[in-house]
Order: structure tokens, then sequence, then C-alpha cells
């Protein structure tokens, strides 16, 4: 194959030990590089991108580097990404790799995505940064997202490899002023692209509509409202222009502390109960009657929220007793180190210690914290009957983090991906959550770089993984939300407030005269064709019927044994006593069985609510459960009534639309292998893992639809996209277990094994009996 | 205490159902209290009737409520001289499962038992030990990672509890005798006319090996029967295949040089040309002659020009490290383990058991490579044979075809693979109470579930069968886990009296009529589980494409490569090394002595063997695997525990594991067809979701 130069090789029994020496003669390189100018892969420039500088001859690597193997091409650095042009896109013709996001491209890592950048000298691997004296033969770029690039300069001339060397160095670890990200400069020159999707119904809290809706959904709008008094950020530039308080509390109050030591509103629960946030009153300790003052202020506040009609408050300090944001970024660090790999020897080191190297790291006793706070906090709203009120410095890391993972939780709507992008668009977003310092974006500061958002999208695949019926959304629109963070031409993760976009958009504005039209991330059209954005859509979710609607509904999937849900019904037709003894039998214990196989309904009072007190009792009496539980291993009188709700709830068939608790035992909080693992070949499993299910499962959720179809015999608006996303997975036989992401790493090499008959059988059989299915179907 | 004085003896000898225990008259009280309507003697005779196996006697009983899982469940808990049983109120045992084993604990099963009365008294009751206190609760920790809870009921029923805990600790020491379940009273239709056909070819006759070698396509081979009086060797099957050109003298001669007398048989024929053979090690002290030598190499080699030598246990753990690791799983997996949440996934990679289950996996995904890339012969040695080897041997066949992956292939390789040849259940499974005790079979079915995680589609059954399977290692009821040899397990099937019957020719068709367990095998599930759990063992994701006709035709032309001319490897350590010469005895002794301790790879593979044998990385790129075959991912993140089994004892785990979706679809799918068949009357008869009648699953044959 032209330009690409494959060293070394199997063959023999023992492979040469992995060093960096290429086995390419300079004659072939020649060759090689003559190819590559005639076979020039074009550069696709973003609007508004602008090429910095470029090296041609360059070798990447693929991840195998015992085998040496690699590409010739060149490597580009423009004011948005890094980019290697290689004749690598062969395999990308085919179908399999619809999953293509349609701005980054498999090669390309945009400057915000770029980690940690190291050089090797003489086989030394060492840090790359500032100005530099000697250059590398050898460049190893590790990104954000944990792909690891592999660059060899040795054949590539050395203008060209000081040039692009610092020019790498310059552009992504040198600290950049807010105005220079290329998300305006994209946003000035692609002005009439930015068209919002009208499908897209992500309420964006930034007008006071928003709240008001979402004061009205929660039927929270009786005991507080939402306030406009931070218009045109007047009172605190840290808040969003709206937000919502408690009712009676008066507005001169509000501007007093710049917005701090007012309770906000985040949340209220179906009892009435409401989750509060507020950052705490910054301290000053010399100044006694400032604090005096402070004092009395924060009496007044909470006598106004203690008063009837609103609940007792709990306060909840995430500033102390729980995890500090240095716990979090040294946990992080550790713990992508584990999927950071250079070289396969590396990779099989650390192996044998693989768990408790993972346990070392403590990212998942972090996750498990989390979701536990987030547990607390449930029982307190739910089964208390209590306002809870989140209390940190700033209110905009932990209490983001600890809010939403509560209403994720609590509210089904929330479990929606449009509910959970307005969710993030809501604490985290107009929440203040400085995603430029915690991205570190700018590279002003290594040390306010932690990933909070990220461990809560952890946490959230957590739920998702435990109880993927719950959501609409997938672990792949979890995936490439994490990825989204680092593209800089989506406004949502780019700014530290609501205050910083309006002003900074507003600065230009005055210099250009013309609006300029952000874009959200949440028009996920911008990166992925409508085909791959099924791969990002749950297809087991069942929206929670509706009444109107709901009739309708119920009564197609309705079968003769009478089961209520569509498919809801299943789960619980599961017995669970599988779980415990070996077999249980269906028809044994028609009690027993009926008591299982409860239909999980759809009556809008969850069977979840109001357990508490009603199991009480039969808890109590099952004290021995305690023992057996090590849930909690305090023996406090609250963590008692924490760890009777959080057993009571899992001994009960889980309804799907209500109230969900993750499981947080040892042995359930895994590691997130999609987005971890996806990068390293190794842990690739070829026609295996939860991919093979999916397959399966879309198909025949497609058989259903259709079957379903016919039987109405009238015309079904939503069948048609379902049926769409099979065919995206049936492109092949035998996809990687870490579908979709690693069909992108893909190795044109051809086996010495003479397979070429078989496969042309094997395929032609395939398709045979594929056309088959399709006519079936098509003719019943 | 009271207590004390009414301590009953178990009452040994007293036939089942006749007589009771005098303090069961009390029963009826209790049974009243827990909401039954029934007149006590009517319950107490259902109990009995329903529970009936001959041979077995009651030897206390009490009311008790189990408890642990919801719904809890009032009953009864009945200790027997086999079992100790818990029969839910109004629970009938169907005379179509007798053996059903939901409730039941075999008493060699039993693995910890533990009495509480209150919150803080828990006495850990070992054989012999007093109780010390009235129990007010129950619990059992089977061996198999069952729990059995059972809260007995208060209010002057003390002493019948404080005597069925004792009842089961003394059964359970004088138990240490395995005693089979002596005989099932079968009322199925096929079985009373006493030629029933097994559901899973036993191996016993010369037709099953002739048919199955003729399924395999070995051409190359034929079955022997020159085992047929257990003369060579009694640890092996009575037929085996040797090949073709060898002769029964030869056979004899070659296999006098290997331990045990088990000499290198073929273990499985690859469709592509490759034989996979297995035998045990060379016999060090035997001086054979060079005819010898000839045989016992031209038997090695299979007609083959490239032979492999696998070195079985090498990499692999030692039967020692198995038993503890399996221990260490087992404390961990209590529900009281003292690990900490935060520390379980150190403590359980400390048991080392996933460890063990990685390097079984990794050998085995090796091993299929050599039998994949080239035609050749590859030869598994193991010192006994017994263990290891057919372990490896039943994971190559899983990985390399499909059809060892369906239900029927599935059994039928361990019925070949383990069971015929002669993996000593009984001693591996500490049933007898014996040192060498290590459960390899467990191990197996651990590394098969694994692969089932990672292929879900590509197998026939599901992760219920496999703990059906798993579970039914320790119930005494049928002859197939309860033999440590095929000659033993012969033995009891065939006749009770004789031993002088081995050696009569006529032996292998045992009596009909006479004992109709002997024709009884664990592949028997009907009479364990009712249909509705058996249509549980099949997988609802098994891919119809994947199906085994469709791909991978039978005759077809040879698409490996020959190795080079006459070439002989050692495989160890995750690489070949070329050998001189096949057999250890003319001038190079050490090979005798292959260290057989389990070690860690260094870290050199970064290049996994298939690298090295088709020159590709081990994720293949966009070349597809050669069909039919799997690699398995054996990295720490993949390997996983087995939840369902090995966290049954702890309930908060257990609940909410995800419900399997597929199989709700698919009942929905038929459903819909269903419905779509009785509207339109002209519908294609061939839809391709699959009627699943529980009767033809088990029994399929193509």
């Amino acid at each position: 194959m032209l330009g690409k130069g494959v060293v070394g090789g199997g063959g023999g029994t023992k492979a040469p030990k992995p060093s960096f020496v290429s086995y390419v003669r300079p004659e072939e390189i020649h060759t090689n590089e003559k190819e590559v100018t005639e076979k020039e892969v074009t550069l696709h420039l973003l609007p508004g991108e602008q090429l910095l500088c470029e090296a041609s001859t360059v070798l990447k690597y693929v991840q195998e580097d015992s085998c040496q193997r690699g590409i010739y091409g060149k490597l580009v650095c423009t004011d948005f990404k890094i980019a290697f042009l290689g004749d690598d896109d062969s395999a990308l013709d085919n179908d399999e790799t619809q999953f293509k996001n349609k701005v980054i491209g498999e090669n390309d890592i945009t400057l915000h995505c770029v980690d940690q950048i190291y050089g090797v000298f003489d086989e030394k691997k060492k840090t790359l940064f500032g100005q530099l004296k000697k250059y590398p033969e050898k460049l190893i770029i590790h990104c954000k997202d944990l792909r690891v690039f592999h660059f060899c300069l040795r054949y590539t001339k050395e203008e060209e490899v000081k040039r692009i060397v610092s020019g790498i160095i310059h552009h992504t670890q040198a600290p950049k002023l807010l105005k220079r990200l290329f998300l305006f400069s994209y946003a000035a020159a692609a002005q009439n692209h930015a068209a919002t999707d009208p499908r897209n119904h992500t309420v964006m809290f930034d007008t006071l509509k928003d709240w008001c809706w979402e004061l009205e959904r929660t039927k929270g709008s009786v005991k507080y409202k939402a306030v406009s008094v931070n218009e045109g950020y007047k009172v605190c530039e840290r808040l969003p222009a709206y937000f919502v308080v408690p009712t009676p509390l008066p507005e001169e109050d509000l501007s007093r502390f710049q917005g701090h030591g007012i309770p906000l509103w985040c949340w209220s629960c179906h009892n009435g109960c409401a989750l509060l946030k507020m950052s705490a009153l910054p301290k000053k300790e010399q100044d006694d009657g400032l604090s005096q003052m402070q004092k009395s202020f924060l009496d007044g506040i909470y006598k106004t929220i203690h008063r009837p009609p609103y609940e007792i408050v709990k306060t909840e300090d995430l500033s102390s007793n729980f995890l500090s944001l240095q716990d979090i970024q040294t946990a992080y660090s550790k713990f992508k180190q584990l999927f950071l790999i250079d070289n396969s020897t590396e990779f099989w080191d650390t192996d044998i210690k693989w768990f408790s190297l993972l346990e070392s790291s403590s990212w998942l006793d972090i996750i498990r914290r989390c979701l536990k706070k987030a547990i607390e906090i449930t029982e307190c709203l739910e089964a208390q009957n209590v306002n809870v009120l989140l209390l940190e410095e700033n209110a905009s890391d932990l209490c983001c983090l600890v809010s939403s993972l509560v209403q994720v939780m609590m509210d089904p709507h929330c479990r929606t991906r449009i509910g959970f992008q307005s969710l993030v668009q809501k604490e985290w977003i107009m929440g203040g959550h400085s995603f430029l310092d915690r991205c570190n974006h700018l590279r002003q500061s290594d040390k306010e770089e932690v990933p909070v958002f990220l461990l809560f999208l952890d946490c959230v695949w957590q739920l998702v993984h435990q109880h993927p019926p719950a959501f609409d959304f997938t672990e792949t629109y979890l995936t490439v939300l994490s990825d989204s963070l680092y593209i800089p031409i989506f406004s949502t993760f780019f700014f530290n407030s609501p205050h910083q976009k309006d002003n900074v958009g507003r600065e230009s504005q005055d210099t250009q005269s013309k609006p300029l039209n952000l874009l959200t991330v949440w028009d996920w059209s911008v990166q992925f064709e409508p085909k791959a954005q099924m791969l990002l859509k749950n297809p087991l979710y069942v929206e929670k019927p509706k009444l109107d609607k709901g009739q309708r509904k119920g009564m197609r999937f309705k079968g003769p044994q009478g089961r209520g849900g569509r498919f809801s019904s299943w789960f619980s037709l599961f017995p669970a006593s599988w779980t415990r003894t070996a077999l249980s039998s269906g028809t044994a214990w028609p009690e027993h069985q009926r008591q299982l196989s409860l239909p999980l309904t759809q009556s809008k009072s969850s069977p979840k609510r109001g357990f508490f007190r009603e199991e009480t009792d039969h808890l109590i009496k099952n004290l021995l459960g305690k023992r057996i539980s090590k849930l909690i291993n305090s023996s406090d009188e609250l963590h008692d009534n924490l760890r009777e709700f959080y057993d009571s709830w899992h001994s009960k068939p889980t309804d799907y639309h209500g109230l969900l608790l993750p499981h947080i035992e040892g042995p359930e909080i895994k590691v997130w292998a999609q987005r971890y693992l996806r990068w390293i070949p190794e842990a690739q499993i070829l026609g295996g893992g939860r991919a093979a299910t999916v397959s399966k499962l879309l198909e025949m959720m497609e058989e259903v639809e259709r079957l379903q179809e016919k039987i109405d015999a009238r015309p079904h608006g939503q069948g048609a996209l379902l049926a769409e996303a099979p065919l995206l997975l049936r492109g092949s036989a035998r996809l990687s277990a870490l579908f979709p992401f690693a069909l992108l790493q893909r190795h044109p090499s051809k086996p010495v094994l003479p397979t070429s008959g078989w496969k042309a059988l094997g395929d032609e059989e395939d398709l045979a009996k594929r056309e088959d299915e399709f006519v079936d179907l098509g003719d019943v | 205490m009271v207590a004390a004085e009414v301590i009953p003896g178990p009452r040994i000898g007293e036939a089942w159902g006749l007589t009771l225990h005098p303090l069961q008259h009390s029963g009826p009280k209790c049974v009243q209290r827990t909401g039954m309507l029934e007149p006590r003697s009517q319950q107490l005779d259902g109990h009995v009737a329903s529970g009936c196996l001959p041979g077995e006697q009651i030897l206390a009983w009490a009311p008790g409520v189990r408890k642990g899982l919801e719904p809890e469940l009032p009953g009864t808990l009945i200790c027997t001289n086999l079992r100790v049983t818990f029969q839910p109120c109004g629970w009938q045992r169907s005379q179509e499962t007798p053996l059903s084993s939901e409730y039941d604990f075999a008493l060699v099963n039993i693995g910890r038992l533990e009495a509480v009365s209150g919150l803080s008294r828990v006495q850990l009751l070992r054989p012999g030990s007093p109780l010390k206190f009235i129990p007010e609760e129950i619990l059992i920790h089977g061996r198999d990672f069952r729990l059995l809870r059972v809260a007995f009921e208060a209010g002057g029923l003390e002493p019948q509890a404080f005597q069925v805990t004792m009842a089961i600790v003394q059964a359970r020491a004088q138990n240490s005798q395995v005693q089979q379940y002596a005989g099932i009273p079968l009322s199925k239709a096929g079985q009373n006319t006493g030629s029933r056909k097994p559901p899973v070819p036993l191996l016993e006759t010369s037709e099953d090996w002739e048919a199955e070698r003729k399924k395999q396509g070995a051409r190359g081979w034929r079955v022997s029967t020159i085992n047929e009086r257990f003369d060579i060797a009694t640890s092996l099957p009575r037929y085996f295949w040797v090949p073709k050109r060898t002769l029964d003298s030869e056979v004899r001669r070659a296999f006098g040089h290997f331990h045990q007398g088990r000499g290198p048989r073929l273990s499985w024929h690859h469709p592509g040309g490759s034989d996979l053979l297995r035998c045990g090690g060379f016999y060090t002290a035997s001086d054979p002659n060079k005819e010898d030598i000839r045989a016992v190499e031209s038997m090695l080699q299979a007609g083959h020009s490239d032979v492999v030598l696998v070195d079985t246990v090498d990499e692999l753990p030692s039967l020692a490290d198995v038993q503890l690791a399996h221990l260490r799983l087992r404390a961990l997996c209590l529900p009281d383990s003292p690990a900490a949440e935060e520390k379980w996934l150190s403590a359980l990679e400390g048991t080392r058991w996933l460890d063990y289950v990685r390097s079984c996996l990794r050998k085995a995904s090796d091993i299929s490579v050599l039998v994949t890339s080239r035609v050749r012969s590859v030869v598994l040695q193991e010192r006994g044979d017994r263990d290891f080897n057919g372990l490896l041997s039943s994971l190559v066949q899983l990985l390399s075809v499909p059809e060892a992956r369906t239900l029927l292939g599935f059994q039928s390789l361990v019925q070949r693979e383990w069971v015929a040849a002669g993996h000593p259940f009984l001693t591996r499974l500490g049933v007898t109470g014996a040192s060498e005790e290590a459960p390899v079979f467990l191990l197996f079915l651990d590394c098969v579930w694994q692969l089932l995680q990672q292929f879900p589609a590509e197998f026939e059954f599901s992760e219920f069968f496999l703990l059906a399977l798993h579970d039914s290692a320790r119930v005494p009821d049928t002859l197939t886990f309860l033999r440590d040899t095929p000659w033993e397990r012969g033995k009891q099937g065939g006749q009770f009296n004789s031993y002088t019957q081995i050696y009569n020719p006529g032996y292998c068709q045992p009596p009909a009529g006479n004992s109709v367990n002997s024709q009884l095998s664990v592949w028997d599930w009907d009479l364990r589980y009712n249909s509705e759990q058996i249509l549980q063992f099949h997988n609802p994701g098994y891919d119809p494409e994947h199906c085994p006709d469709s791909w991978l035709p039978r005759q077809q032309p040879s698409f490996m490569v020959p190795g080079p001319p006459s070439s002989v490897w050692l495989f160890s350590r995750g690489a070949l090394t070329p050998l001189n010469q096949l057999c250890p005895w003319r001038d190079n002794p050490s090979l005798l002595a292959v260290s057989s301790r389990w070690l860690p790879r260094a870290a050199i593979s970064s290049e996994s063997l298939a690298d090295q044998e088709w020159g590709l990385p081990s994720h293949w790129g966009a070349c597809p695997l050669p069909p039919g075959l799997l690699l398995p991912g054996y990295l720490g993140p993949q390997i996983r525990l087995w939840r369902r089994c090995y966290l049954r004892g702890r309930p908060e785990v257990q609940k909410g594991l995800s419900a399997p979706t597929i199989s709700g679809l698919q009942d929905e799918l038929s459903h819909l067809q269903e419905l779509l068949r009785k509207w339109t009357p002209r519908i294609s008869p061939e839809d391709h979701s699959k009627k699943r009648d529980p009767n033809t699953i088990l029994s399929q044959s193509r």
C-alpha cells in the first residue's frame, strides 16, 4: 500500500525487545516520501481556522511498538487542532465508521485536548515544555480523552522539526487569553452556520421564563419565586441573570453580600421538599463588626426558610466532611495513568496488579462517596421530608455535582436526554461551574484543573450501567459528552460563568458589530450525522406514558396476559429468586410469583413512595440484616436510617420512572470501560461485549417495531427512527466490545494466513441471509 | 436449660413418612400460626409425600420463615439423612421434578452453619460442638455460595428449633461418606419403558464414540476397544480414539510408558485438519525399546509433520493454589467478610482466583491459535492428564468452533472431556474429604462464564445453565459427578454385586429395569428443573447467524498452511521452542522434570501468540478472524467476578442485577408474531425467531 511503512513484523518465535529503533532504510524513506507527496491528503479546515505550522514525513506509530508499524504523513498544527494527515483512511471509507465525528477526525487532537507532551531523546522519555535546546526524535502526545499518539520525527527535516515541536508546545501549553480562544474566530467566521436545531428543546435557563417553567414542572412555584434582580449582573457576577429563591426573601437581602449567603433553589421534590444551595459568606475574622452583621443576616435568612410553610432545613456543608477538590485531582491523575499507555510492555507490567492499582488511585472510591452523599440527601428529601441546603464556598463545584446527581436519581425527567441536558445547563452552566479553570482551557493554572464534571459523568455512568432501561441516553452519549469538553467551537464548556460569556460576547460585539452566535454542545448535529446520533439514544428506554397518549400506547402493547407496560413489564417478569438460590420455579408458588412479576404500573403513585414509613416496622424486625449489610460501617442512628432506606429500596422491584438508587457496594462500582479503555488495542474483544448484545437488541427492536406497525395498521412515527439504528451495527459481523470507538483505530495489515477464500464464502452467505431477512420482513 | 434434655438422636432406620418423631406431633399449632388452613395431618403428609425419595429419612423439622429475600416465605425446615431442605408452605415437590433443588442443601454441600440468637449471639456450629442456646435463626452457607437463612417461629416451639439444628449438625458429621440418593421415582413415560435415550451421549458405548468421531470428521482416527475391560487404566474411558494406522498392540505398548497408563489420545479434531491430543506425563522409570518409542512418537504425531507439545501445567496454578484461591474467594463472598468496601478490589485480587481464571483463558487462547493457524498435532501433556488437560481442551474447543457453544455441544463436551476422561470429581470437589480437593471444574465453569460475558451472542446456553451445572456438582443425585473414574461409575451404574463383572464382556449392557439410576445423568435436567427453568438455560441473545451449520461446513478445503517438515516444538511460557525429539528417554531426561510451578509470565507478552503465528496484532485490525474462532480478552479489566454465582449470599448485591432484556424482547416478538399469525392466515411460516419448546431444547439433534 502506498505511503505505508510497515516495519519489522511478526514471523519468528519471539518478538524483538521493543525499542525505538526503526528498521527502515533511507532508500525506503525516499520512495515513500515521493508517494506521500503524490497522495497528499487535504487538510480540512473549519471556518476561521488557520494553519500555523507543518512538518512532512512524520511517521505515526501504530500503538504496537514491538511491531514498529507506522504510517507516513504530515503533521500540522492549526489554531484549533493538531492533525496528522496520512494515507490512513482507506479503511475509513467503509460503512463501519459511520460513527465519525464531523468536527474532530480520527487523527485530530484539539489544542485543548492535549494533556502532556513528551519527547524521546536517545530512548529516554522527557516531558517537554517551554523553550527547547534540543529537539526530540519522537513526540508522544497524551490527550485528555486518553488517546496516546506517537510521532517519529527522525525522517523529518530539522527545521521542520523545530518549527512543529515548538509550535505545538507553544500553542498547547502557553497561557492564553480568553478572547484568543478559537471559539470566537470560529463564531465570527461561521455566522450563517449556526442554525439551531428545531428539535433541540434543551432548556437553557437564560431567561426568566425558563426558570418559571422549571418551577411549574416541579410544582415548586408555591414557595419559591424566580427573580430577575441580577439582570445585567448588577448584583453579582457569579450568579446567573435569573434564579429562584424562597418567596418571602426580601429583594434587598439578595444584593447585600454579592449573592453569598442566599439560599438558591435547585429543585423541588414531589412532596414539596426542596433542594437548595448556598455559597458561604466570605470569612473575615479580623472584622468583628462585619462578621456580626453576617451572622445576623444569616440568622434572618434561616428564620425565613425555617418558618412554615417551609419544612425543616438540613444543612449539608460540602466544604467540610466531604471530598476536597484536591482529593479529586490527585485521584484522577493517578487513575488516568492506568490508561495512558505508551507501549504494550508497560501495559502488561501493570496488568498483573490491575485491581490494586485501580484501588490505590481511589477514583472509584470517590465515585462511591459521591453516590453515597447523593443517596443521603435523597433520603432526607424523600423519607424525612426535610429541605436540604447544600453549602459550599462558591456553590459551584461539589454543589453542582451533588445536586445534579440527586436530581438524576429522583427526577425521571432528568434521565431523558433533553432533561439531562437541561439539568447540566441549570446546575453547571448557570450554576457557575468554572469550566474554563477546571478544564484548564487557558493553561493558566494547573492547580485549578479538577475534573469535577467528569466525575459527575462517571457517577451518572454508574447509574446508567446499573439501570440501563431507566435512561433515555446511552453510555456512548456520556462518552461523547465528555469528549466535547475539549472542542472549542461550543461555548457551553468554555466559560467560567454566564456573566463571563455574556460579557465577552458583548465586547467582541463592539468590534465586529455583528452579534456572535456561539454554538451549544447540545446541537449534536454539528458533531454527528443523524445515523450516528442513533447510538446516543437508548433503544430500550420507554418514556413514561402520559395520560392521554399513554392510553393509546398502553393498549397497543398490551398482551393477552394483561401485561401493562411495554418494555418495563419484562424487567419485573424475571424472577428475583434466580439471583439468590439457583433457579426458581416459575410455577410452584403462584403467590410468590405474582408478587415478583407485579407489573410495574404506570400509575402516578410510584410504589417506592412512602415505603419508608411502612417498612420501618418490618425492618426493625429484620435487625439481623444489619450484620449482613455492610453498607455503612458507622453505627450512627442517622446512618441506620440511611441503610434502611437503601436496603429497603433495593429489596423492591425497580420502577424506572420513579426514584432510582445506585448500588454502592464494593463490587458494584465499575470502571467506565468505554471511555477509559477505548484506545487500548489489547482491551478489545472482537465480536463480543455489550456491543454484541446491543446489536442483537436493536435487531429485535426493529422487528418488534415492524410487527407492531403491521398490527396497528396505521402510520407510526417513532418506528422509523429506531429501524435505522441496526443498520449501523449490522455493517460488520464482528464489532469490537468497545464499539463505536474501537473501530476508529484499525490497522490495515493483512494476515499471512490466506483467509480470503473463507472471507468471501462467509460474506456471501451472510449477505444472502440478510437479504432473506429483509425480504421476509417486507413481505409479511 | 430445658433444651438440653430434648436433644434427640437422629432416628436412622425409620422409614421416611411412616414413623415420625414424637415431637412432630406438636407441629400443627405452629402450622396454623403460619396461616395454613389445611388439617394438620394432611399438611405433614403432603410434605412427606412430595419430598419422598426412597431411603431418605426425616430426622427433624421445625417451622420457620425463610429470610433475606423478598418476599419472606413461611414454611418448614427439614433435616433428613441426605439433605437439609426448606419447604415453603403449600409448596409441593412436583413428581415431574423430584430433585428440584431450589431449597435443598445436600449435606455435603453445607459449608458453614451458624446459629443466631438475638443480635449478638452467633455460634458457628462445627461437627460435634454442642449448641449453646436456642437459636432464633439458622444460617446455612452452601459450598456452592448459596445461603439459606431461616428464622424459627417463637412461642413454645423452641425445642423444635433446637432439635432441627442439632440434627443438622449431627447428620453432617455422620455424612462424611457420600450417599447417593438411592432411587428416583420416575414417572415420565419414556423412563418407564426402561430404554430411554440419554439427552446427551454418555460415551459409554463404542457407538457413541464412533458417532462422535464421524461428527468431528476425524477420518484418520478410529475407536480403540483396548480398554474395554479397564485393564489399561481404570481412569480412562472404555473407548477412546487412536490414529487409524496404530495397532491395538502398539497402543498397549505405548500407553505403558505414560503416567498411570494415560497415553496420547485424540481429544478433538479441528475442522481445518489439526488434531488436539491429550496425554499423561512420560513415565520416568520405564526404559522403552526402539519400537516402543516409535509407537509413542507416531501416536503423538498422529500423521502430522508439525507437533507441538504443550506443557499444560506451565503458567497454570497448582491444584493446591486453586483450592486455596477458592477458599479465599468463598471467605470473601460471605456476607460478613471482613473486607471493607473500599478495599474490596484488592481483597478480590488477593484471592488470586481471577488471576487463575485469566491464566487459564490466556493459555487456552494461545492453544486455540496454535490449533487454528497451522495443520498440526497439538498435544496437551499433564502428568495426571485428569485436571487441567480437560480444562484446556474444553476451553480450546469452545473458543474454536461454534458447535461446542451450543447447549448440546457443550454438554457433550463436558461429558467427553471431564466425565468420560476421568476427572476425579469426587476427590476434587472434596466430597470424600480427601486432601486433594481442588475445584478445577468450577474454575472451568468460571472461565466459560467469562467467555459468555465477553461474547454474549456466541453461546446458545445462558449464565443460568452454567449456574445449574455449578450447583449440580454437589447434589448427590446422579453418577455424573459422584465418581472419580469411569470404571467406578460403570461399576456403580451397572451392577452392584460383582466386581468380577468387569471382566465380563457383556457388562456394558446393564440389565434393563433393574437400576434406573444408572441411566440418569446430570444432563437429565428435567428431574431437577421445571420446563420454565429449562427455558432459561437458553441464551436469548444467541445470534442465529452464528449457527454452526451456516458457516462452518464440515467438508472444506484445508485452509491452513502445513507446518515445516517434521518440526517438533515445546510450547511453554507463551512461546514455541524447538525440540530435538518427542520422547525424553533417549538422552534428555531433563524434560521429564518440566517445571510445574505456576509463575506469572514475565512481561514479554507485548506480542501475543496470534501475532507470532499470523504476524498481526492480536486485535486483528481489519482482517476477520478465521470464522468461528474467538479470542478472549484476559486483561485485568476484562476478567470479572461471577457475581450471580459467588455473591448469592449477599442479597444486597444481588438485587437488581440487570434483567435480561433480550429475553423480554423475544417474548414480545413471539407474542406479536403469534398475533400476526392469527390475524393474517397467509403469513409465511418461516419467521426466524426460534420457537422455544422446552422439550426440544435439550434434546436438539441436528
